[in-house]
């Protein structure tokens, strides 16, 4: 039973992890129908520069703010330089996206070094709880309230809030939101960053949990958040939380009872997700 | 088939082509002719690259998957069976069959999405085929591979250069007649608008996926040569940096054109080779792939056509124009 508590809750904060970087995604997929391969990028960025500045100044709280910033920056200048020249053409958006991540990926080893990192957690989330005889590693526990927390936060804002409102319609019909004279380029800028924060934050809670960073990681983890985004439904924010906690859970148990299939599991998933329900278990048409 | 009918630009393709067979005489170092054997098997990489990219406007992150199984499978092949000829005929059949069967499911799969679905799940599938590669370690070897010997007669660097020349130049005009072919002419259709050949009755996802079995076989032959030619074999062959340089291949020569691809893996190998000699200098070319991706976010934004595309569109406008012309006068 412990044991399969266990599994569950590091489950659930694989899961967390994945649904930031692929809420992002599928938001903006929704949003603008670029699907950003730069996400990882961003997601490594975040992760650097959060463990950075986290045993610079000893500080987690810093660490996180510092990661969050990074993305929201990084995010803008993406959307000014690389995907603005492109809007509309799917083809050439996937290409520059591409070699964009490569960008961001090398300049990660230009500036901190092309070795792997060891990072460790705070002293305060170090260590874990005894309930009964079940142990539950605080850290974990920690990702998985920053990840509801998020998902509450986002949600409450898309569902109640004139911005959400703004957001939404513009998923829905772009052209008709922009001819109602709001500016959509502005919404899909904030969008944008606030995406790439998100895939920041997930990068640097990431690193902690692992306890090694390298550059190579975004591109593996994103793989997993595109694997969301189609289970979940493109352009569909419940979707992907549903879906990355489904991979997560499938992807812990599997590591554990056969190990070669972790990821052939996902996969799998993905597969028949697809030949059943193309457009993702949560998406429309 | 007259002689006269061969169009002018199929003569300097052959003319070129000989030429190419007299270089490693006059090109005696093994390294150079090392590099031009590369050339000639990424060349044929990127060519296949250029029926997705190209022609059919599909784009395909995990291409790499086809180039690692013909790999592997000449790799598998050459070291459990003696080291023959025969052998290597062997070798070749079962990559073509193997990347057909492969590139089949996940052209039938996938095919149907939209480009963005293709992109992800190619990638995501060229990730799984090197997860695998590096787990199955009683075939593979895992991550550090394995050398085999190779038959006698290919173990002589002219003779494999003639090989990759060979299959190089029968590959080129196979796939230049395949893309003039109606055929070729439904998938350019494809690319240009899919909903109106749709609409004209022509079953796209049937087309989309020959497009990508095509793609997928010439792709593994590269493979099978890739691996003669390194004698050699790791879980390299399935990484996602082959991809890209193939797509900078593909993009930087021009899309679309056949001859682009070749001209771009020409460019980008000796690139990489002269950018990586000089990391002694600076250690800022050892991270020559920044400037790779440089250039490549500045070309896919102000030469989408690239080099070939743009001498193209440059001079030879009346062509197009011709083109319009008939196509009003079919209207009326």
């Amino acid at each position: 039973m412990d044991l399969i508590i266990g599994l569950t809750v590091n489950g659930l904060a694989t899961g967390m992890l994945i649904f930031l970087l692929a809420a992002g995604l599928t938001l903006i997929f929704g949003l603008m129908s670029v699907l950003n391969f730069a996400h990882g990028g961003l997601f490594i960025w975040g992760a650097y520069t959060g463990v950075w500045s986290f045993q610079m100044t000893g500080s987690f709280i810093v660490g996180i703010i510092i990661a969050i910033i990074t993305g929201l920056l990084l995010g803008l200048v993406t959307e000014r330089l690389i995907i603005r020249p492109v809007y509309g053409n799917h083809i050439q958006q996937i290409l520059i996206t591409l070699g964009f991540m490569l960008v961001l990926q090398e300049f990660i080893k230009v500036v901190f070094g092309p070795d792997q990192k060891a990072v460790f957690p705070p002293e305060i989330l170090q260590g874990s709880f005894l309930v009964g005889d079940i142990v539950l590693i605080k850290y974990r526990l920690f990702i998985i309230a920053v990840g509801l927390l998020i998902f509450i936060v986002s949600s409450f804002i898309l569902k109640r809030t004139r911005v959400g409102l703004i957001v939404r319609a513009g998923v829905m019909n772009k052209e008709m939101v922009q001819s109602l004279g709001i500016n959509i380029k502005l919404v899909f800028m904030l969008v944008f960053m606030v995406g790439s924060g998100m895939a920041a934050l997930s990068g640097i809670l990431h690193a902690v949990y692992s306890g090694v960073i390298y550059a190579e990681m975004g591109l593996e983890f994103s793989i997993l958040a595109f694997i969301v985004v189609v289970i979940g439904g493109m352009g569909s924010f419940s979707g992907s939380l549903f879906a990355a906690i489904l991979v997560g859970l499938a992807q812990a148990f599997m590591a554990y009872y056969v190990p070669a299939l972790s990821l052939a599991v996902n996969m799998l998933l993905m597969t028949v997700v697809l030949i059943f329900r193309p457009q993702g278990l949560f998406g429309k048409g | 088939m007259n002689i006269r009918n061969v169009e002018k630009s199929t003569w300097i393709f052959i003319i070129i082509g000989l030429l190419l067979f007299i270089v490693p005489f006059i090109i005696t170092g093994r390294s150079m002719q090392f590099i031009i054997i590369q050339i000639f098997i990424f060349a044929i990489f990127a060519m296949s690259y250029d029926i997705l990219l190209g022609f059919t406007g599909i784009i395909s992150f995990g291409h790499v998957m086809f180039f690692g199984i013909g790999a592997y499978s000449t790799a598998i092949v050459m070291d459990r069976m003696d080291a023959t000829v025969l052998s290597f005929f062997v070798a070749i059949l079962v990559a073509v069959v193997i990347a057909s069967i492969v590139s089949f499911i996940v052209g039938a799969l996938t095919l149907r999405l939209k480009s963005h679905f293709y992109a992800m799940l190619t990638l995501a599938l060229a990730g799984l085929f090197l997860v695998a590669a590096e787990k199955w370690r009683s075939l593979t070897g895992g991550n550090d591979g394995f050398t085999f010997r190779l038959p006698e007669i290919l173990r002589d660097s002219h003779h494999l250069y003639v090989l990759c020349l060979v299959s190089l130049v029968l590959l080129f005009f196979g796939l230049r007649r395949f893309t003039k072919s109606p055929f070729g002419r439904v998938l350019m259709a494809i690319r240009e608008n899919e909903a109106r050949t749709e609409s004209l009755g022509y079953k796209v996802l049937h087309y989309k996926v020959i497009a990508s079995v095509a793609a997928g076989v010439v792709a593994s032959i590269a493979g099978v040569l890739y691996a003669l030619s390194l004698r050699f074999v790791n879980t390299g062959v399935f990484a996602t940096d082959l991809t890209i340089d193939v797509l900078l291949m593909t993009i930087i020569g021009g899309v679309g054109t056949l001859v682009g691809p070749i001209l771009g893996a020409g460019l980008v190998e000796l690139a990489h080779h002269w950018l990586s000699g000089l990391s002694d200098v600076h250690w800022i070319f050892e991270r020559w792939i920044i400037l790779y991706g440089t250039v490549y976010i500045l070309v896919v934004i102000f030469f989408p056509l690239g080099i070939i595309g743009t001498l193209q569109s440059k001079f030879m406008n009346r062509s197009i124009k011709g083109l319009r012309n008939s196509r009003k006068t079919v209207g009326k």
